[in-house]
């Protein structure tokens, strides 16, 4: 059993020995330990035109649970894009998983990336659950990162760490929900994790950093019921869009800053530093009205840059 | 000797905290004109939660900067300054905020090199009037506390002390509550800092963190809407 411990994965690390706030969370599982083969995750997917001009999923390597089949073309408004989808065969995120995901759409090429479901995340009691992620976009390159909500359970912790590295006229659409928690569960499980890490940063090809945007939520320490966290809401969207300048410009100018306290629901956008573009968040009670904010939003976002909006959400998403 | 370094310190620490120091400070609200029209904060208790968030979240991001600026500073390490300045207007995402502390960087940097004969601090001040650095104001704080003799603990509790006071003073014009209410929220917020400033002290720039949705949603409401009260 020891020497099978040492064993290499072929995905590359994910590590998060830096991370201050994980290091409570370091015991090794006493079930299948940290980076066994099947909680090692691992993803590479690049985009890019084929000789006709069409954008395609060139590149695609994965280790399981992290399945990627193929790509399809079923947006009704954009179907020259290539879409696909994230799957995990593992079921949740559990105690000691590790993930890597590598997206990067070259110069000129466009797709929209999503997953098939929500992304759980399980009680945990000697670990944590950790993604490292590295989305790419050269030149004029487009990309919508759309993914289902992901649900915390009870004694949850997750870190991620997300670094999108964007060529100036290029534009990526990042977008994040984040529930509460298993809201209807037994009698209700919102906010009861240990702790959700996330980091998602910015940066020119050069490397020039443009942004750092770094949530802990440490329920033990910070309720997120208090006032000027989540307050009364349950749900929670983080997008941001690197676009050029101009771009953003409209596309800000379009989106409206609202807080409906008859319906429960309120957004808000602003500039990101260093030109970098917006940053869009939205607070609600429920999933499906979040989840069409950050589309609507992402359909601007669209045509703007691309000339189409977003169609209609299929009716059993 | 060492006791009057102490009070000439002292002294000068209650000059910078002080209200009236001209950095600015009365024209920001730090969104609670919008919190207080959305009617999330109505009275004592929701100012209270309300301060208390702008606290916590000053604490671990300004905060930091301003603690790893003075220990640089003191080391002569003034390419770190700069690193921190960088850093931390990465690290805010409100378009306002960097507004603001922009604003009340570049003030405090203009104060602090006609009271300190600093080459550090005119270096600053050069560097951020061509545009080589954003100057924001927790940086400037960490410089000028440094070079005035004014401890680590005492200046995070001074840079506490402006945001708690901010929102306060905005509140006795735009939310109904009283001088009483504001000084006792104070007090009580006071009680509040050693445990901020433990955990402050130990984060690296990295570190840095801000989870207040609900505070950014508000902000952006004040940033898109006609409310200008306060520029913040």
């Amino acid at each position: 059993m020891i020497s099978q411990k040492k064993e290499k994965t072929i995905a590359p690390e994910v590590d998060f020995s830096a991370a201050r706030e994980m290091a409570r969370y370091l015991k090794e599982p006493e079930a299948m330990y940290v980076g066994a083969p099947g909680k090692h995750g691992y993803l590479r997917l690049g985009f890019e035109l084929d000789k006709e001009g069409k954008s395609i999923l060139r590149d695609l390597d994965r280790r399981h649970p992290l399945i990627v089949q193929q790509e399809l073309y079923f947006d009704e408004e954009m179907p020259e894009m290539p879409c696909v989808y994230i799957l995990s065969s593992g079921g949740p995120n559990v105690d000691g998983d590790r993930y890597r995901q590598d997206i990067t759409v070259k110069k000129d090429a466009y797709a929209w990336v999503s997953t098939g479901a929500a992304t759980k995340l399980a009680e945990m009691r000697y670990n944590y659950s950790g993604l490292v992620q590295n989305i790419v976009l050269e030149d004029n390159a487009y990309l919508e990162f759309m993914p289902e909500p992901v649900i915390p359970c009870k004694h949850t912790r997750f870190i991620s760490d997300t670094r999108l590295t964007v060529a100036e006229n290029a534009t990526v659409f990042y977008s994040e929900i984040f529930m509460g928690g298993r809201k209807y569960y037994n009698e209700g499980e919102l906010f009861q994790y240990d702790i959700l890490s996330v980091c998602s940063h910015g940066e020119r090809p050069d490397g020039k950093q443009l942004f750092r945007e770094k949530f802990v939520i440490d329920p033990a320490m910070e309720h997120p019921r208090n006032l000027g966290v989540m307050g009364r809401f349950d749900v929670f969207a983080n997008v941001l869009v690197m676009t050029p300048k101009e771009k953003a410009d409209e596309i800000y100018d379009r989106t409206e800053a609202f807080l409906d306290r008859s319906n429960m629901i309120a957004a808000g956008i602003t500039r990101l530093p260093n030109d970098a573009g917006l940053l869009y968040k939205v607070l609600g009670m429920e999933p499906g009205p979040v989840k069409k904010m950050v589309r609507s939003f992402c359909s601007t976002v669209r045509q703007v840059v691309k000339g189409h909006p977003v169609p209609e959400e299929f009716p059993w998403r | 000797m060492s006791r009057e370094k102490d009070m000439v310190a002292l002294m000068r620490l209650l000059q910078f905290t002080d209200s009236t120091f001209p950095v600015g400070t009365f024209s920001f609200s730090n969104s609670l004109e919008t919190a207080s029209f959305e009617n999330i904060v109505t009275d004592a208790a929701s100012l209270e939660a309300f301060t208390r968030a702008q606290s916590h979240q000053a604490a671990y991001s300004d905060g930091v900067a301003a603690i790893h600026t003075h220990r640089a500073f003191l080391k002569k390490d003034y390419d770190t300054c700069r690193e921190m300045d960088r850093y931390l207007i990465m690290f805010k995402m409100n378009s306002e905020a960097r507004l603001m502390i922009q604003r009340m960087g570049k003030k405090l940097a203009e104060l602090a090199v006609r009271l300190f004969d600093n080459g550090m601090i005119e270096q600053w001040l050069g560097d951020i009037k061509s545009g080589e650095t954003p100057g924001t104001y927790p940086v400037a704080q960490g410089m000028t506390f440094a070079a005035a003799g004014i401890g680590e603990r005492e200046l995070f509790c001074s840079h506490q002390y402006g945001i708690i006071n901010m929102v306060l003073s905005a509140a006795l014009r735009c939310v109904k509550v009283s001088h009483y209410d504001t000084q006792l929220i104070l007090e009580k917020l006071a009680g509040e800092i050693p445990a901020l400033y433990e955990e402050a002290s130990k984060m690296q720039p990295g570190d840095m963190n801000a989870f207040y949705p609900e505070l950014d949603i508000l902000a952006s409401l004040h940033e898109k809407g006609n409310m200008r009260m306060f520029m913040n």
